[in-house]
């Protein structure tokens, strides 16, 4: 992948990404680890849990954080890297840039557009089950061992992980009970998880 | 609005997105209380509609969050320069942090004892991620098709890795196309009453 390449693959992500960072990582995902395998699963989801916990909002600290592992890839050491980072984030907002500053002109027009409404009346379910597909996703390196297609390719051994399956219930107990704030919560797991394999 | 005036609106603009992109964590609507008392109770630059209207558009508009709250509201605050001066400084805290801790932490996998401690922290996210569905999926799944169109989607891309632009795609033509028949539909109807 040259510069040029990853300018607009990220810049296809940004124009397809509705509703937040979160709905962006499927289609990172897909991009990256299976259409380039500039990244095993496992490794992009590690990027995309240290972009939850940095300060910043995790949407942009994903894209600087995948941009910087693509230029690290292939133009090599932190230069490349960091140049990589700033190629991410300028692709991934290119797209905002050009249709929300329309938008923001004309936006009387847009909100009560039925057009626009019937368009986003598909785009958002859709978004919602991708989202939901992150989920999986994530689970999949961690309360899985194994990806969820594989219960039936019977590829590799699909089963599940127990210390990941009781972080993943903790953290849905603590969230939904007490409100923990989630930066408590993905610090506190890292320990956890640090403890539990020690056992 | 003078040149002098202006221009102090651009610098306000860039370091007030520039602090609160510092020091906000989590998504880009967890900074919009900051941005509401800024702009809005401080400073009076918008009006509480307008910031009204910036939420609803902000979850509607292709891209980050907090990037394209930037941009709506450096475009009311100061016009195009406006939108620039935000969009910048909303991107540059985290690129300038993500890329120092890029670059020290050189391996993140490939040591054991990282390796188990990322798989905690992935099963956090998933479950962190999962609340904010059930979270969106009360507002958005509203009737039998919203909820079909998500669960295709979601089936699709875990099980048989659709291109997920391309279920994207999908799913907008298939909202424009049923919200085009309920439009005739109602043309229809009233066009009846009329005669």
């Amino acid at each position: 992948m040259n510069l040029l390449q990853m300018y607009f693959l990220f810049a296809k992500i940004g124009l397809f990404t509705f509703g937040g960072g979160y709905a962006m990582i499927p289609l990172f995902q897909v991009e990256l680890v299976n259409n380039w395998h500039f990244m095993t699963n496992a490794e992009f989801a590690n990027f995309v849990a240290l972009a939850q916990v940095t300060p910043g909002p995790v949407g942009l600290n994903a894209a600087t954080y995948i941009g910087y592992q693509c230029g690290l890839r292939t133009l090599g050491g932190i230069g490349g890297g960091a140049l990589g980072g700033v190629i991410g984030t300028l692709g991934v907002m290119t797209p905002s840039l050009i249709v929300v500053t329309l938008i923001a002109y004309f936006m009387q027009i847009f909100k009560d557009n039925p057009v626009v409404k019937a368009l986003l009346s598909g785009i958002r379910p859709a978004t919602l089950g991708l989202i939901a597909a992150a989920v999986i996703f994530f689970a999949e390196t961690s309360v899985f061992t194994a990806p969820l297609r594989t219960l039936w390719t019977k590829g590799e051994h699909f089963g599940l992980c127990w210390q990941g399956c009781v972080i993943f219930a903790a953290v849905l107990v603590l969230s939904l009970k007490w409100k923990v704030s989630p930066v408590w919560l993905l610090l506190g797991s890292a320990v956890a998880s640090y403890l539990l394999f020690l056992i | 609005m003078t040149d002098q005036e202006k221009k102090g609106r651009l610098w306000t603009l860039f370091h007030v997105f520039f602090k609160i992109s510092a020091v906000s964590v989590g998504g880009g609507l967890t900074m919009l209380p900051l941005m509401s008392k800024e702009f809005s109770e401080d400073r009076k630059w918008i009006t509480e509609e307008e910031m009204v209207d910036v939420v609803a558009i902000v979850q509607s508009v292709p891209g980050i969050i907090a990037v394209n709250m930037a941009i709506l509201i450096g475009q009311r605050a100061a016009g195009l320069a406006g939108v620039f001066a935000a969009a910048v400084g909303v991107v540059l805290p985290p690129v300038i942090v993500i890329i120092a801790i890029a670059a020290l932490l050189f391996q993140l996998s490939g040591n054991e004892t990282m390796d188990h401690i990322f798989l905690g922290v992935r099963a956090a996210v998933s479950a962190l991620i999962l609340l904010s569905v059930i979270k969106m999926g009360r507002s958005v799944l509203k009737g039998t098709i919203p909820i079909v169109i998500a669960l295709l989607g979601f089936l699709l891309l875990v099980l048989f890795d659709v291109d997920a632009v391309g279920m994207i795609i999908g799913a907008a033509i298939v909202g424009l196309g049923l919200g085009g028949i309920q439009y005739l539909r109602l043309k229809k109807a009233s066009g009846g009453a009329g005669k």
